[in-house]
């Protein structure tokens, strides 16, 4: 059935998609709803068309590609190294435009050179776009979890503050509030009379007869032991908060690390400022940085022109599978995101694989990139 | 133009609003029998009742089938979309408080903030091969306090329509929101409230949807001001 609401330019595209050397595949538009809702989170419960089976499984119509292009790379098991593109309707509520809409784009699943992968990513969307949009000079801002964790890291922040720093990364109100509740001496949080109880037993001084404790009294009020959290995964989070309960997150480090999020450089010139960063602060995050300047050199190498791109620190995206790079292309000075990616390496263990496959893709919003193109042809 | 109130058709949330609206001088009787589904105000041609089950009042407002409703401000906020540009909550009546909150087992002695609530659930998935799953009936409410004032985006919601405090205990779920207005059946069922954990202060409410042609209407303007005169 010919599709009359694709947008023209679509075949083109699609062309442009397997010129580089990835396999077109498709997906099911009616997809099962659990990994969407799994991965990322119930938010996208009010965004997604959900339905049920007659059997009351719950399914939904695709609202986008990456998780069903992975689950069936798992499925068919055919191997790494691996490169899909795809082109397609998919259907989610958004604040502006229509909740159907097109997308493509490439999941470059297996490669085990990073940086050449993340290259490659950053270069096929802009090469993509620029042929889409002539003449129009593109934007695309650059960011990497990779360097905040080393920072983070590199602090000496307890595990426990690393993990919720990591967490809140690319959620920038979140983080910030974060920082101020660290740092803030007068909120220490109550040592309750159910945990003073346990003090004066003697339990919080032993992590095994913690456990035992919490065993017993699970048992005693009905709780399975197994069902949920257990009474080891308690015993021992409490003690690491105990040990946490009497720190605060020193004002050097604080400002240290507000610092760091506040770098926003052109690209070429972000190892040199990561570099003086490092310095100033004494942090070592050089093999992080290491790993920074290798992608950047790579992008260079993949044909990117490097002034287009912007490094900000502060950009990621607060989803646990994301783990390196992230980036946003757009027509320069605009605001609308023509292709977004990132680099995923924990998405596909988490969706079942039993061997970790670094993966790294980006995604095309077909609408907006028409919308631009439409501009172009209204000022030309 | 006959202004409509919507009010709960049975319960003590009915005879409730029957005190407040004789305080405010807007006596409320039966058409026909008492079981009757419609009402009117003693006295009044320009007022109409139309009693509705609780559940069906916020949607009823929302629609503009009525242009007043006293219900529950958890329903409302629970039943709507953008609640505030929708209807005004005229008046709080002081009836039917209840809380919602965000409960775990009391035995998680790890957990008494939503921040310890964002640690779990970001572990859960790695320790349990799920993620951390809430039982509730309030799904907005759940999603915009966990997500947007929390940051907490994964974990999974349970649709529980009933005995909601007991999914923790029976395994269908680790944690749960749902309202409670003394804490016993919470304390029943072994769960603490978190500290930061309220998501929201309920009580019966006087709503109105949020109409243009009532601006320049004077009857709904002298119900607002009557009610809230007794309140």
């Amino acid at each position: 059935m010919p599709l009359i609401n694709l947008p023209a330019f679509a075949p083109a595209l699609a062309e442009d998609l397997a010129a580089l050397k990835a396999e077109r595949v498709d997906t099911p538009v009616i997809q099962p709803a659990a990994p969407f809702l799994d991965m990322a989170g119930e938010d996208l419960r009010r965004r997604i068309f959900l339905t049920e089976s007659e059997t009351g499984e719950s399914l939904c119509l695709r609202p986008e590609f990456t998780i069903p292009v992975c689950i069936r790379h798992i499925e068919t098991a055919t191997g790494t190294p691996k490169r899909y593109a795809y082109l397609g309707e998919v259907f989610r509520q958004r604040r502006e435009g229509s909740a159907e809409f097109y997308q493509a784009g490439i999941e470059d699943l297996g490669d085990p050179d990073v940086a050449r992968a993340d290259a490659r990513a950053v270069a096929d969307a802009v090469s993509v776009l620029a042929r889409r949009l002539p003449g129009r000079p593109l934007a695309v801002t650059l960011g990497d979890q990779g360097v905040f964790e080393a920072v983070v890291a590199a602090c000496g922040l307890p595990a426990g503050w690393q993990k919720r720093l990591i967490h809140a990364f690319g959620n920038h109100a979140h983080l910030a509030r974060l920082l101020e509740a660290l740092s803030d001496p007068e909120k220490t949080e109550v040592f309750n009379p159910e945990l003073e109880k346990l003090a004066i037993r003697g339990l919080l001084e032993d992590e095994a007869s913690l456990a035992a404790h919490i065993d017993a009294t699970m048992q005693a009020t009905g709780y399975s032991t197994n069902a949920s959290r257990s009474p080891a995964e308690i015993a021992r989070r409490l003690k690491e908060k105990l040990e946490l309960e009497s720190i605060r997150l020193d004002a050097r480090t604080h400002g240290l690390l507000t610092e760091f999020l506040g770098v926003d450089v052109p690209l070429a010139d972000a190892p040199a400022a990561l570099f003086a960063f490092a310095e100033r602060s004494g942090l070592d995050i050089a093999p992080a940085l290491s790993r920074f300047d290798a992608r950047v050199a790579a992008i260079r190498n993949a044909g990117v022109e490097p002034d287009i791109v912007t490094y900000r620190a502060a950009f990621g995206r607060p989803l646990d599978y994301y783990t390196g790079l992230v980036f946003e292309v757009t027509v320069k000075g605009e605001t609308a995101v023509l292709a977004g990616g990132g680099r995923f390496d924990r998405l596909l263990t988490l969706l079942g694989a039993a061997d970790r496959i670094p993966a790294v893709g980006f995604a095309l919003w077909l609408d907006r990139i028409e919308t631009a193109i439409n501009e172009g042809r209204a000022r030309a | 133009m006959t202004v409509t109130i919507g009010l709960p058709s049975k319960g003590r949330m009915k005879e409730d609003c029957s005190a407040i609206l004789a305080r405010a001088g807007l006596p409320v009787v039966a058409v026909g029998n008492d079981r009757s589904y419609r009402g009117r105000v003693d006295g009044r041609e320009d007022i109409e009742i139309a009693f509705l089950s609780a559940s069906e009042i916020a949607r009823e407002i929302a629609a503009g089938t009525v242009d007043f409703g006293v219900t529950g401000e958890d329903l409302v906020r629970e039943g709507l979309a953008e609640v505030d540009a929708r209807v005004e909550f005229s008046a709080r009546l002081g009836f039917g408080h209840a809380d919602v909150v965000v409960a775990v087992p009391e035995i998680w002695l790890d957990v008494d903030t939503m921040a310890d609530l964002a640690d779990v659930a970001a572990d859960f998935r790695a320790r349990h091969q799920r993620r951390l799953t809430v039982a509730t009936k309030y799904w907005r409410l759940t999603q915009q306090f966990f997500s947007q004032r929390h940051g907490i985006q994964l974990y999974r919601i349970v649709e529980s329509l009933g005995a909601t405090e007991g999914a923790p205990a029976s395994g269908s779920a680790d944690i749960i929101v749902d309202i409670t207005s003394t804490g016993s059946t919470l304390t029943a069922n072994h769960l603490k409230v978190l500290s930061d954990g309220v998501i929201l202060r309920s009580e019966a409410c006087l709503v109105r949807a949020r109409r243009k042609e009532h601006d320049s209407d004077p009857v709904v303007a002298e119900i607002v001001e009557r009610v809230r005169a007794v309140v």
